[in-house]
């Protein structure tokens, strides 16, 4: 007889959801993190150490171009205010 | 009557796959995923046993509020691959934004095989969205983890 183990499974979402706002680079930073490094819970703990180590730096690195696409957002849009005739809502952006 | 929704995969999903009627690769089948209703303002129950996006339109459960549009976020297929000696497959984040809603669950559905059923979501109760983004994050793309996997 020949048999094989196997199985079609479903893994876990998460869910975030903010009110009154969007998301931060910190909190979106964090999501990315998850996608882009995942240890397994069997893996050798030095490698672990590893990852985590490796993870810290890349939070960092992550949150810093977040902000600046923000603010080079910002930038967009206000000139978008500007060309549109609406100055006084770039004050909006000067949060 | 309440939404009753547990986190399954259909089990039409299941013979559907071995009929070759899901192209997961991205660039393929058209996936998206609709969000239910709260609980308490709908009627029907979710899990294994369900087929098609047309049970949740059928008993009038999806969801609704602004940020929301009828069908639900178009998914991003990820090419499924291989993670040691299991197959998975991922999709990208989706997010709804400047939305106000109140969501019990999820249904993933391919629209290009009549909207059949490919996983249902429980949120484990209620999540609410106020003028705010409500994301959906996938798990990591390994063989313990991915959303979808064959092991």
């Amino acid at each position: 007889m020949i048999s094989a183990n196997g199985a079609l499974q479903l893994g876990d979402i998460t869910l975030a959801s903010v009110s009154n706002r969007g998301f931060t680079p910190e909190e979106l930073a964090e999501r990315a993190l998850d996608r882009i490094i995942h240890v397994g819970g069997n893996s050798h703990p030095l490698i672990q150490e590893q990852a985590e180590a490796f993870k810290d730096q890349i939070r960092g690195v992550l949150v810093e171009y977040m902000r600046q696409a923000v603010r080079s957002n910002h930038t967009t849009l206000a000139n978008q205010f500007r060309d549109a005739g609406h100055p006084e809502l770039v004050k909006l952006l000067e949060i | 009557m309440a939404i009753t929704v547990a986190t399954a995969m259909p089990t039409s999903f299941k013979v559907e796959l071995l009929k070759g009627l899901h192209d997961l690769q991205n660039g393929a089948d058209a996936l998206k995923i609709a969000l239910l209703k709260a609980t308490a303002s709908g009627s029907g129950t979710y899990g294994a046993a369900s087929t098609n996006y047309s049970n949740v339109t059928g008993n009038s459960d999806e969801t609704s509020g602004s940020g929301y549009s009828a069908g639900g976020n178009a998914l991003t297929n990820v090419t499924p691959v291989a993670a040691g000696t299991t197959a998975v497959c991922d999709f990208s984040d989706t997010t709804w934004s400047s939305a106000s809603f109140t969501s019990c669950g999820a249904m993933i559905y391919n629209t290009s095989n009549s909207n059949s059923a490919c996983a249902v979501l429980s949120f484990s109760g209620d999540q609410t969205v106020s003028t705010g983004d409500f994301t959906i994050q996938f798990p990591a793309a390994g063989a313990s983890t991915a959303i979808i996997r064959i092991a």
